[in-house]
Formats: structure tokens, sequence, C-alpha cells
């Protein structure tokens, strides 16, 4: 509750963001009631004597498309699949990288060694690179395209996990708990688990942003969703550059809503890390000599008083 | 010092080992390969060849197993194979193009670090004003935007409205430095803007950490400048943090030359990357990977020695 709280409070930003992503959620959920034209079959309804309308034409707010789909409805649906995307990378990602971080940390010894050899190998290989061919392997679509980034992901994030999981496991309760004939399951789940819950709630909402840009950009390099399916990546890199001059709307506003979101998934992974790693929280304060004149003028105040009133 | 440095380079060999074996198995296992498209080609072109000639030319027809191992043997003595399609080795392909992405690659990461650090110090220095508020929000701004769409936009309307278009065409940079530096310098700023982002907030947050420590508060009591605080006491402590963000943000670069690169038409490894995985032209592709992986695996191992440098008080020992 004190989150809520202080999200709202303290970081009205983040917290304008987080509506946002929760109203890109709802319209995800409900794309089917809210889209003017609806989906048939897995294809949009859509007329070829409506091509290529510019934004505010009646019955079409955004415009349409070269073969007469309507965007407003279309980036609906867009909205669905990144939603999609996000929710399903971000748990994926999380949990592998919370069992094979735990496992690492609670197992140590060999199996450590071997996974963090893995993890260290993974690392190198940049993430986009990774896609890439994970992608050209499993060929194109939403399923395809979960797995590719949260997999890759899942591992980097181990590492995090692990060296939290460590600092834990090596605390008294811990040993305790082995002592009491706790076995590595039990440790797991009842004493390091809750105790990194903070931070992997700290990475997950980091992810979020990331998602839905790495889908644009394979969209863009030809290794991304089915074709068909509604992605404001795929809008871009199938429609808007081919009509950026005759249609400027097919490339702008998907572009700007991937900006949006990326961007209020960043503001917000970024507010929840502020009110929840404890490294940030309170302490000895910020100093700066200004702040600390302040301090100083208060201070020399309440002693000239309380000499005053002696 | 000297024996770290050889236990460092010692543990990356089991490192390329695992990256090459990941990047070998994950294109065995994709479907379709160049056979096909070979025999399609010379079909069309009125040869009738046989796919297991092909095979057998190609060094595809010995078990997965047996070619790996013979790759890898390769990769130690600096062999990386034949492209399959390209006259040239992948050897020679590579050291062609290396020095176009390096050099673009170079361009954004100091572009990046002269917008961010000092932005960085001075959001720090000034936290939770206005100008702190507008810098992050920009960082933010400039971070969420996808860069192939934005490149696109660059590429596009300034030739529309002011006549201005970045140059396509490659030239060396020793032939001709001025088409050379009007062609990466767009890209460049790209690359780097987002990337200045990033290393923006990071600058900021470390450095913020750094003035909460006690010593900071020691400096302060003794009456030591704010400016010398921050530049004496703060800046170069923060460092250390910044410049691992810095090391392992070079992955993310070069994945962003990747896109790039296809959109600016520049002959480097991340366009002959994304066209060999199109025609499934395996030893060009594991190369460019495992040069672009070796590339990140340097680039950190010279960042974890050069924390010796700037914190005298790590000891690799």
């Amino acid at each position: 509750m004190q989150f809520w709280k202080d999200l709202f409070k303290k970081k009205t930003l983040c917290g304008i963001c987080f509506i946002f992503l929760i109203l890109i959620l709802f319209v995800g959920i409900f794309a089917d009631v809210l889209a003017p034209s609806k989906m048939v079959n897995g294809i949009l309804e859509s007329s070829l004597l409506d091509r290529m309308k510019p934004p505010g034409t009646a019955g079409h707010i955004l415009g349409t498309d070269s073969s007469g789909t309507d965007l407003l409805s279309y980036m609906i649906y867009g909205a669905r699949t990144s939603v999609i995307l996000c929710v399903c990378c971000t748990i994926l990602s999380t949990l592998i990288s919370l069992v094979l971080g735990i496992l690492s940390a609670v197992l140590a010894g060999t199996f450590d060694l071997i996974v963090q050899r893995i993890v260290d190998a993974f690392g190198c290989i940049p993430q986009m690179l990774l896609l890439l061919l994970l992608m050209a392997m499993m060929g194109n679509g939403i399923p395809q395209m979960v797995i590719a980034l949260a997999v890759p992901a899942g591992i980097g994030g181990s590492r995090m996990v692990r060296s939290a999981a460590f600092s834990v496991k090596d605390s008294g309760y811990c040993k305790n708990s082995d002592l009491l004939g706790g076995g590595f399951i039990w440790k797991s789940v009842k004493h390091v688990l809750p105790n990194i819950t903070p931070l992997v709630i700290i990475s997950a909402a980091g992810q979020l942003g990331g998602v839905v840009m790495m889908e644009a950009s394979m969209n863009f390099l030809g290794y991304g969703v089915a074709p068909g399916t509604p992605s404001w990546g795929y809008l871009i890199t199938n429609q808007g550059r081919d009509h950026m001059f005759d249609a400027p709307w097919l490339c702008l506003v998907p572009g700007i809503a991937i900006t949006l979101l990326t961007f209020c998934s960043c503001m917000f992974g970024d507010g929840v890390r502020d009110i929840l790693d404890p490294r940030l929280k309170g302490g000895v304060g910020s100093y700066n000599s200004k702040k600390l004149k302040k301090v100083l003028a208060k201070l020399s105040a309440k002693e000239e008083k309380s000499g005053e009133a002696a | 010092m000297g024996k770290y440095v050889v236990k460092r380079v010692l543990l990356l060999i089991p490192t390329i080992f695992i990256v090459c074996a990941i990047v070998f198995i994950l294109m065995r296992m994709m479907p379709g390969d160049a056979v096909d498209i070979i025999v399609v080609r010379m079909r069309n072109a009125g040869k009738s060849v046989d796919a297991d000639q092909v095979r057998e030319m190609l060094g595809l027809n010995v078990p997965p197993v047996i070619q790996f191992f013979s790759w890898f043997g390769g990769v130690l003595r600096f062999d990386l194979g034949d492209s399959f399609f390209q006259a040239d080795s992948v050897s020679e392909i590579i050291f062609r193009q290396l020095p176009i992405s390096l050099e673009l690659g170079i361009i954004s990461l100091v572009l990046a670090n002269l917008i961010s650090i000092p932005l960085g110090l001075f959001c720090a220095a000034k936290q939770d004003s206005l100008a702190d508020y507008i810098l992050r929000i920009f960082a933010v701004f400039f971070m969420s935007v996808p860069m192939f769409w934005i490149a696109t936009l660059v590429l596009f309307y300034p030739a529309k409205w002011w006549g201005y278009a970045p140059e396509v065409t490659y030239y060396s940079l020793f032939a001709n430095p001025i088409k050379n530096m009007s062609m990466f310098l767009v890209p460049g700023i790209l690359g780097a803007i987002g990337q200045a982002g990033t290393q923006l907030r990071i600058t900021r947050t470390m450095v913020l950490d750094t003035l909460r420590q006690d010593y900071i508060r020691t400096a302060y009591a003794k009456g030591v400048k704010q400016r010398d605080v921050l530049f004496k006491h703060a800046f170069r402590n923060a460092m250390i943090p910044v410049i691992t963000i810095v090391g392992g943000s070079i992955g993310a670069l070069v994945g962003g030359n990747v896109i790039l690169e296809n959109v600016f038409n520049i002959p480097g490894i991340g366009q002959s990357l994304v066209t060999a995985l199109g025609y499934r032209d395996f030893p060009l592709v594991e190369g460019c990977v495992l040069i672009m992986s070796l590339f990140v695996m340097i680039v950190n191992l010279i960042i974890d020695l050069c924390y010796k440098w700037i914190d005298p008080r790590v000891s690799f020992d």
C-alpha cells in the first residue's frame, strides 16, 4: 500500500506512466470491443474503397493504410500484440533467471561453475545477434518471439539473482534452516526467494520497456511477428517506410506509439526501482553545500532561540 | 597483475568455446540451408547439379560434431573457413568490414560519452532541480525512440524539407575523409543518443550514490568547495560502475550498429551478417557473430584491467 502511495505522491510522472500502461493493457485485452473495425478470422476488416485516407476522415480517425484497413483498429490490435509480448516475455525471463540464479547459488560447486561459464558466454554474444539467430532458427511468430526475447534476457538476469541469492544463502537463518534439516528446495522457496523479491520486481519492471523496442527492431530486420499479425513495428517496416511521403501517418503513428509505450515502461521501471531499492532508500541523504548551509542556518537559529529563552 | 592477466586470458578460451558451440548449434538447427539455394540458382542458370555433390563441396556431408570440431580447430588457428557464396574467405571479408563497423561504433561511443558524462554530473550536482528533471526525461525519451524508426525519418524527411540527405555511398576514411565523415556522422549521432540516455542516468545515480558516502560529508565539513568535492571526491569513485556499464553496453552498441548499417547502407559486419543469415551462409554468420562476441569479451577484459588504474584500492591478488 505504501508503495502505491509513494508511486503517486513522490513520483507523479511515474504514476501517470503507470496509468498509461494500465490503459494500454486494457486496450489490448478489450481490443475486440474497442476497435471500430473487427477482426474476422484473424484478418482486420478492410475496404479497398477507403485506401490511404488521411487522419480525420469520417469513420477513420487515424486514417487508413494502403489496403484500406482502419489505422486506429490496427493500432488497437497492435497494442494487444505488444501487451502479450511484454507480459509473456517478462514473466518467462523472470522465471528463467530465478530458477537458474537460485539453483546456482544454493547448489553452488560444480553446477554453479558450469552454469556460470554458459551464462558468461551468453553475455558475450550481443543480444541483437542472439535474437537474430534464434528468430532465424524458429521462424516468425509471437510465441517464437517470446522465447527468443525471454531466454537470453532470463539467462543474463540470472547473474544478478545469483549474486543476491548468494548473500542471502550465507545469512544466519539459512544456516539454521540447514541445521534443522531443510532441503534445498525448502531453503530456496522459503528463505531465499522472499528475500530477493524486491530485486526481482525491480529487474522485471526494468525489462518491460526493452521488449516492444526489440520486437519493432526485429520486424525491421525481417524476423518479427508472422505476416498479417497486427504489430506496430511491422506496420512501420512494411507500410510506413514505403509511404513516407504520400501517407506519413502510417510511419508516424506507430512510431510515436512505440516511443510512448517504451517511455512509460522505462519511467515506471525507474520509479519502482527508486521506491523499492533498499540501497537508494534513507541513508544519510544527499548533501550539497546549499542544503548544508540551510541546515546550519536552521540549527544556529534554534540555538539562538534556546539561548534567548535561557 | 601479470598473473591475473594471464588467468583472465586463459579463461577466455572456454568462453570462446561455448560461444562457438552456441552459435554453431543455433545455425545447424535453422530450417533450410545454403545447398538448396545453390542448387536452385544453378538450375535457373541452366546447369544441373547434384545436391549431394554441392553438400560434399561445402563440407556439409560429414556429421555436425566433426564439422564443429574442424571449424573450432580452424578458429583457434585464426582460420574462419570460406564463405559459401562469396569468393573471399570469411577472415578476408571480416578484415575488410571490421574497420567500417569499428569506425561507426567508436564515433557513437565517443559522442555518447561526451554528451552523457558532463550532463550526468550536472544532474547529480543539481539533484531534483528543474534542469535535472528535464534532462532525465529527455534521457529516457531518447532511450525509448526506436532507432530504426528515427533513422528512417532522418533519412527521408530532411531530403523532402531541406534538400539534405546523408551520404549513403561508402568511401574509405583515407581516400575521401569528408565524404566518409558525412556518411558516418548521422548514424553515429543516432547510435550515440540512445546510449547517452542510458549512461547519463547511470552516471547520475552513481555520482549521487557516492555523494551520500561519509567521506563526502567529511569533505564538506572540512570546507572543501562543491566543485572540488564533485570532481575530486565523487566523480572518480563514481566512474567505476559507470565504466562497467559502458563495457556492458558495448553489446547493445554492436546490436544497434546492425540496424544502423542496414538503414544507412554502411558495408559493415552487421549488414553482411543479416544478408548472410538470409542465405544461410553458415561460415560467414558464425564468423561475424564470433568476432563481435570476441570484441565484447576483449573490451570487458580491458575494462576489468582498468579498475586498478581508476581505483587504487582494487587489488587483483
